[in-house]
């Protein structure tokens, strides 16, 4: 039997269990978001910007349905 | 401290540190708690008093009944397929943390963002076109299945895609699977009997629109590229060829969505719909979609789901 048509088109990435981070940023657990030189790493003022973007589509589909 | 709204999330879900932001800036008092660090954290649900303790870094973070929110951002169960057996250390944490979360359905006076069971079930693809379909909304011909020839009824070419996300490993490669234009002709035995798959009538020419709903507010986006629809999964084209510009629904479409909402007993909702001449067709909901890609400043969804787990709609 070949491989299942859904396998067939399938896009493939390399697997990584976290993204790259900026170097520096580091997640406060008391507030609950990352920072970078103190300030919010992901915030509409920040050098990041507010725009998450679909970082997981690859990976974990739309939301967090994966682990 | 007594905590007024949980977040349940990830170290990476950058989506929740804009909601995070909003609700330090308003004085809340919250507690995020990321599935990374679960063995990081010493946690306690005591049934008897419908109490869950969090320490982290010394800290104690309490649920309880006065907590007034709980924003979900995680799985409801497990979906990813390991590429290596799992030592018995690890299948106890995935399969027991998961047990935890489920857990949470205790704080039942809290309101959900969104609650488990009713994510559960509007995640089933199946579900949710016939409820939109009862609703009014009109929906792609759909067969779900292994039958080849029953598919090759639709007789022209067919978008195919999986029942649930694919989180597939292989090797040092993950695959994600995408919506798929083919010819019917193409779906042979031998290659959808191992596994049911979703066949849906190829709706064309199409521009696809975002909906997004948070309690009792309504954003719609129409997707497209230099103006025009894209007639394949958008997410296939480049980041910097989509465009994301408001569209204004008629009221009949948003009164369906709002319907959906409270149907599927969901407080937010990421709904997929297609513009085809002029006729609004009904794809998917998204009970956990993400929405960090689309904030702006004329959509500030941080600042509306802090609003939302706040009360103050």
């Amino acid at each position: 039997m070949s491989q299942h048509i859904l396998i067939e088109h399938a896009k493939r990435k390399p697997y990584s269990s976290s993204p790259e981070m900026p170097q520096g940023a580091t997640f406060d657990t008391a507030k609950g978001y990352w920072l970078s030189d103190n300030e919010p790493l992901v915030s509409p003022g920040s050098k990041y910007g507010a725009l998450v973007s679909k970082k997981c589509d690859q990976e974990t589909g739309e939301d967090q349905k994966g682990e | 401290m007594n905590i007024e709204t949980l977040i349940v999330s990830s170290l990476y879900d950058f989506s929740t540190d804009l909601v995070v932001q909003e609700l330090e800036s308003r004085n809340v008092d919250y507690f995020r708690l990321n599935k990374e660090s679960f063995a990081d954290y010493r946690i306690t649900i005591d049934i008897e008093h419908k109490t869950l303790e969090i320490i982290a870094k010394g800290i104690s973070y309490v649920v309880s009944s006065e907590t007034k929110s709980i924003y979900y951002r995680q799985p409801i169960f497990l979906r990813n397929t390991p590429n290596d057996s799992l030592s018995i250390e690890k299948q106890l944490v995935r399969s027991q943390w998961m047990g935890f979360l489920r857990s949470l359905t205790i704080f039942d006076n809290a309101c959900w963002m969104n609650r488990l069971d009713a994510t559960y079930l509007a995640e089933t693809k199946a579900y949710q076109l016939c409820v939109a379909k009862e609703i009014g909304f009109d929906i792609p011909k759909t067969l779900i299945g292994n039958h080849a020839e029953k598919f090759h009824k639709f007789n022209k070419p067919v978008i195919i895609k999986s029942l649930d996300t694919i989180l597939l490993r292989e090797d040092g490669d993950c695959l994600f699977t995408y919506s798929t234009i083919k010819n019917v002709n193409e779906l042979t035995d031998n290659k959808v009997a191992s596994a049911p798959l979703t066949v849906q009538e190829y709706i064309t020419p199409k521009i696809d629109l975002r909906v997004t709903v948070i309690g009792k507010k309504l954003y719609a986006v129409k997707i497209t590229s230099k103006g025009k629809g894209i007639e394949e999964d958008w997410r296939t084209t480049e980041r910097d060829q989509v465009e994301y510009s408001h569209i204004q629904l008629p009221k009949l479409i948003e009164k369906y969505c709002f319907e959906l909402m409270t149907r599927l007993n969901l407080n937010f909702g990421a709904i997929d719909l297609i513009l085809c001449n002029e006729q609004f067709v009904f794809i998917e909901i998204n009970p956990t979609g993400e929405w960090g890609w689309l904030v702006n400043s004329n959509r500030r969804f941080d600042i509306i789901i802090a609003d939302w787990l706040m009360g103050d709609e």
